[in-house]
């Protein structure tokens, strides 16, 4: 009965603070002033000095840490007992779920996923994790090469069929089972419910435990209960560690900057990178376009698409479209019309921005 | 293995970032990567660890939990021996589960065979087709009939789908063991992107190959034609009709009732609402296909009381729970999420966390098995762990060594073994004794809570009701005995809704027939308990009596008058009858109902610690993120910053700053005044002359002198700032400017 009415009262506070919220806004003039108001830096300048800013209570942090030490062999037992670790809490998990890894699952095979990224493929996740398995289990069993035999051509397989080899009782011993570190599982690029199908697919096979962090307040509801008690089978850990999102917040733009919304040269060349040979060289032909052509509106998409043709980059507008589908979606090229009439694309760099970008591409 | 940085040790100057090993960096912005590969030789870590911990014994490893303690000793032993116990006692919890589910559904399940097998028998007796009729692409019409599909809906009475994956499952492989084949699809099958060739393809794979793909219906009929396939029924199973694309699934119902002659198919589907709920989903068309049966699962709640029953009322695991964690059990099914599964879960969860908080706890394997001593040849009952069960509190509360034994008084001296810090051989050796009585003994308490339970039937009571409030250690029954007690009821508020109060009160106007059935019931509860039995049937005589008085006006010359008389002599036995049955209710409740939390040692079987379960089940990302960057300092623990109350200090976390002042605000943020007030703090006011002649500061002391720190520049400043908003937006706590509005930021989370 307690519960009920904590709950109770909870929700009660919860609502009584949104329409204070609300009626404040309402009552009061919301302030009118303005960010630009504010003599704001130069962005190269802010983006260096946002790079160095040292941690407040490193000694605090530090002793933190070494408190959650204590409980590794409590989340190793929790593992070995088939559930699966949820890390939640204000601060980065990434140092701490990775020195756990390394420290306390030396037994095991671990595989990390960066979900923090803007895009992960988990058809690749998955290939790495299987080839991993059936070579652990190789090993475990010499003497037995037949079975081997069938499992070689894992690039050729379904992600299903990967998954139920992934399921499959080819070893009898229950303690044996990779690792998955997740970090930010309600990253932007594992957000989709497709994503999280394949993660809770993959949570829910015997041979797989994971361990992810989340940071993102509303992170549960991309699961139904299926996916919380019978697949993840989630064990949640509160672990606030303080520490700065370094490599999580490289994404997320400076709200002080000017252009806020515009990529940098360094979020793009790691998307980039991520994308195949052929979608990087038709990059290029745009980025060497601009540069040679700074006064005009941009590349006409016709254009665009002979010159990769040319160079065999793509076979067909279809091929093309999907490229340009994938800069846009990181918007890495923006479409406008110019004074003809044509589409044209840009991308919304600078000069400078964009030669340091090819050479990091070409490197 | 790729050294990985750790954030324990780390680096805040840009000279020891480039120092930082290229691979850790370049591993962040890989999607992902093989952090190590299995070492399958020796295990150093727990060996390590136990080092450590016993070189330095800081005063905040003291505090922790005993697991640790014990780790401290015995190490990797511990813990691969908990593991296994762990998994011995969940397996059989797990099994004992699996078999009530078994027992609750098997009705339905053969019943739904049976139905399979007369339907069959029907449509054969139409009959048979030549392998070359059936397989032409027009399908035989004979009769109007010949296109109906059979079909079963069965209510799952849950709204919830997760608990019916597995009986779906089940009654798939109860159907396959009777020689059908079955086919399962669920409602990602039936998604209108793949259309009804997604779930054909799904059907062949699963009857034809796994390979198969193509989405073509004349390959079932060959398959079914070719094998000898005929002689079984072919079984499609939906486990979850409400979620699936109801177009999908017309299309799917009409192409297979085209083909029903050929291809006898029987469609089973769950539904969770209603039996007329396909009514809601499907066309006209369709559902004129369907030749429909019901059949009705047992409710959730059913099911639970199945379970409780077996899992701790029953002899089990010995694992059991307090009364507060039953509580809690209580609450999250009832309130929070009316599943089985969570419930399983649940258990899990403490039954891990028993485990692992409480070394005594692998005694327990012992409980599974039977007739073998604890603690033989395991080196289990080492001094330690005889001191550690000798300090559990149920022992420790006890001020008088004598009375702590009367509950397990089987001719053992006893009074012997609690004598404290006087352990000696023959204690180590009498503790396990002393468990094994407690494994052998009937559970009188699990007898008395059945037998309220049997009489609660007749008021629809629930046994997870009645299971927790029996497990009250400090509730006292026998005031609804006080006769005063009865007759002021209404105004007893504090037990109103006790189930012993309860079933008090439906004895009075429970039939004769109720009341042999009651009897009857509680025989064969009490069979192996002669204590209780003997007063059991010492109700006999009341019960004949009261049968007797019954029959007499049952004749039908009787007249009227002397038909008044014995109904009063019915009454009269019938309330001699419910005295001696609350009688015994009493008797049963005064001497035997000691939950387990009363009896010395339960820490051993009894998991106590809700607050651990609550936060190891239910995680709260959204109270709990804003709760730690509002308490910021006391979850740092810095001396610094907790020094001056509420006002906000300029050591604190910059994103708590910033989260601190977004509660000043309403749903939306001038991200200039955010600004300005954050620097305000920063740069307090008196320092702030001092700031403009300083163009650098890259203080690197300040951490040590939080009190008086050196103003930062304004470049620093900002970049904080951005900083702490990024950071909050990661936390999903404010939402950024959009081009409509781009001087604020809204929040989107309110905290209570």
């Amino acid at each position: 009965m307690e519960d009920i009415d904590n709950i109770e009262e909870d929700e009660f506070g919860f609502s009584r603070n949104y329409f204070l919220a609300k009626e404040l806004g309402g009552s009061s003039k919301r302030s009118a002033r303005k960010l630009s108001d504010i003599n704001l830096v130069d962005e190269q300048e802010l983006r260096e000095t946002a790079f160095n800013i040292e941690t407040k209570h490193e000694k605090e942090i530090s002793e933190l840490m070494n408190e959650y030490k204590t409980m590794y062999p409590k989340w190793v037992f929790e593992l070995r007992c088939g559930f699966g670790l949820l890390m939640y809490g204000f601060g980065s998990k990434k140092g701490l779920l990775e020195d756990f890894a390394s420290s306390s699952l030396t037994e095991y095979s671990v595989v990390v996923i960066n979900g923090y990224l803007p895009s992960v493929n988990l058809k690749q996740v998955l290939l790495a994790i299987a080839e991993l398995l059936s070579e652990q289990l190789k090993s475990r069993r010499r003497s037995s090469v037949s079975l081997a035999k069938g499992q070689e051509a894992f690039p050729s397989r379904s992600v299903d069929d990967i998954l139920s080899f992934l399921h499959g009782s080819q070893s009898e011993d229950k303690d044996c089972f990779i690792c998955v570190v997740v970090h930010n599982i309600d990253g932007p690029a594992l957000r989709d419910p497709e994503s999280q199908q394949t993660l809770a697919q993959l949570a829910s096979c015997s041979h797989i435990r994971i361990i992810a962090s989340i940071d993102h307040v509303n992170a549960p509801l991309l699961w139904d209960k299926k996916m919380v008690h019978k697949q993840f089978n989630w064990l949640w850990h509160h672990v606030p560690t303080f520490a700065p999102y370094k490599v999580e917040g490289v994404f997320f733009p400076l709200v002080l900057a000017q252009g806020s919304t515009a990529q940098t040269a360094k979020t793009a060349a790691i998307v980039l990178q991520s994308l195949t040979p052929n979608a990087q060289n038709v990059f290029k032909i745009l980025a060497d376009y601009q540069l040679s052509h700074t006064d005009e509106d941009g590349m006409p998409t016709e254009d665009l698409y002979s010159a990769s043709r040319e160079r065999f980059f793509v076979s067909s507008q279809v091929t093309l479209n999907s490229h340009l589908t994938e800069f846009k979606d990181h918007e890495l090229v923006k479409t406008k019309r110019n004074s003809d009439g044509q589409e044209c694309l840009n991308i919304p760099l600078s000069s400078d921005a964009l030669r340091q970008l090819l050479l990091d591409l070409s490197q | 293995m790729a050294p990985s940085t750790t954030v324990a040790d780390p680096q805040p100057s840009s000279t020891t970032d480039s120092f930082n090993s290229n691979a850790a960096a370049e591993n962040d912005i890989r999607p992902f990567y093989v952090l190590q590969k299995a070492s399958s030789g020796s295990k150093p870590t727990a060996t390590v660890k136990a080092k450590r911990r016993i070189e330095s014994p800081s005063p905040k490893l003291a505090k922790k939990s005993e697991i640790e303690s014990v780790e401290e000793e015995d190490g990797q032993f511990f813990s691969t021996l908990r593991l296994k116990v762990f998994e011995t006692v969940w397996s059989k919890i797990e099994n004992t589960i699996q078999d009530v589910l078994r027992d609750s559904n098997s009705k339905v399940f053969s019943g739904v065979h049976n139905w399979i097998c007369e339907s069959f028998e029907s449509i054969r007796s139409s009959g048979a087709l030549s392998l070359s009729e059936a397989v032409r692409s027009y399908p035989v019409l004979s009769q109007p009939s010949s296109k109906q599909l059979f079909t079963a809906l069965v209510l799952t009475r849950n709204l919830e789908m997760v608990d019916d994956l597995s009986t779906f499952e089940d009654l798939g492989l109860h159907l396959k063991s009777q020689g059908c084949h079955v086919a399962k699809l669920s409602s990602m099958d039936f998604s209108a992107k793949n259309g009804v060739g997604g779930c054909l393809r799904g059907l062949l794979r699963q009857f034809v190959m796994p390979t198969i793909d193509v989405a073509d219906v004349t390959i079932l009929a060959s398959w079914y034609r070719e094998n000898g396939n005929q002689k079984n029924r072919v079984v499609i199973i939906v486990d979850d009709t409400e979620r699936c694309s109801g177009s999908v699934l017309s299309d799917l119902i009409l192409i297979l009732s085209e083909w029903a002659v050929k291809v006898p198919i029987f469609l089973i589907m769950g539904v969770s609402t209603a039996h007329d709920a396909p009514r809601k989903i499907l066309s006209a068309n369709a559902l004129q296909r369907l030749c429909a049966s019901r059949f009705t699962l047992s409710s959730p709640a059913e099911r639970m009381d199945a379970v409780l029953e077996a899992v701790f009322l029953k002899p089990c695991s010995g694992f059991t729970v307090s009364h507060k964690v039953a509580l809690f059990m209580r609450s999250y099914f009832l309130c929070q999420d009316g599943t089985l599964t969570s419930f399983v879960k649940t258990l899990k969860i403490a039954c891990l966390q028993h485990f692992s908080l409480e070394p005594l706890s692998i005694m327990l394997e012992h409980f599974c098995q039977d007739n073998q001593l604890p603690g033989e040849g395991t080196g289990l009952l080492t001094e330690a762990t005889m001191k550690h069960a000798f300090d559990l509190p149920s022992v420790t509360r006890y001020p008088s060594e004598f009375t702590i034994c009367y509950y397990f008084i089987r001719g053992h001296m006893l009074e012997e073994l609690l004598v404290r810090n006087k352990i000696t051989r023959s204690t180590c050796e009498m503790l396990p004794q002393f468990l094994l009585d407690l494994q052998r003994m009937p559970n009188p308490w699990s007898i008395v809570v059945l037998c309220i339970y049997e009489a609660g039937k007749f008021d629809k009571l629930r046994l997870l009701d009645i299971f927790c409030e029996t497990l009250d250690p400090e509730a006292r029954y026998l005031k609804y005995f006080a006769p005063s007690a009865i007759l002021n009821s209404q105004s007893h508020v504090s037990g109103r809704n006790s189930v012993i109060r309860r079933v008090l009160r439906k004895l009075r106007d429970l039939s004769p027939a109720q009341l042999s059935s009651l009897l009857k019931g509680w025989e064969s509860l009490t069979a192996e308990f002669s204590e209780i039995n003997e007063k059991v049937m010492e109700l006999h005589p009341f019960m004949r009596n009261v049968e007797a008085a019954g029959q007499r006006p049952g004749l039908p010359t009787s007249p009227k008058k002397h038909a008044s008389r014995s109904h009063s002599k019915l009454e009269k036995e019938l309330k001699a009858m419910t005295d001696k049955i609350s009688a015994v209710i009493e008797f049963m409740l005064r001497e035997y109902m000691k939950p387990v939390e009363t009896v010395p040692f339960n820490e051993i079987l009894c998991f106590k610690n809700v607050d651990k379960l609550q936060s190891a089940l239910l995680g709260d990302p959204r109270g709990r993120i804003q709760s730690d960057l509002l308490e910021s300092h006391s979850i740092l623990n810095c001396l610094c910053c907790s020094q001056r109350g509420t006002t906000l200090l300029p050591s604190v976390h910059d994103t708590s700053i910033l989260y601190a002042l977004a509660q000043e605000h309403a749903d939306v943020i001038n991200l200039h005044d955010w600004y300005q007030s954050f620097k305000t703090i920063l740069i307090p006011r008196n320092s702030k002359a001092k700031s403009k002649s300083k163009t650098t500061s890259k203080s690197k002391k300040r951490k040590e002198r939080c009190e008086e720190p050196e103003p930062p520049a304004e470049a620093s400043v900002q970049a904080r700032f951005c900083r702490a908003v990024m950071e909050l937006q990661i936390a999903g706590l404010i939402r950024m400017p959009s081009k409509r509005r781009p001087d604020f930021v809204q929040r989107v989370a309110f905290s209570s």
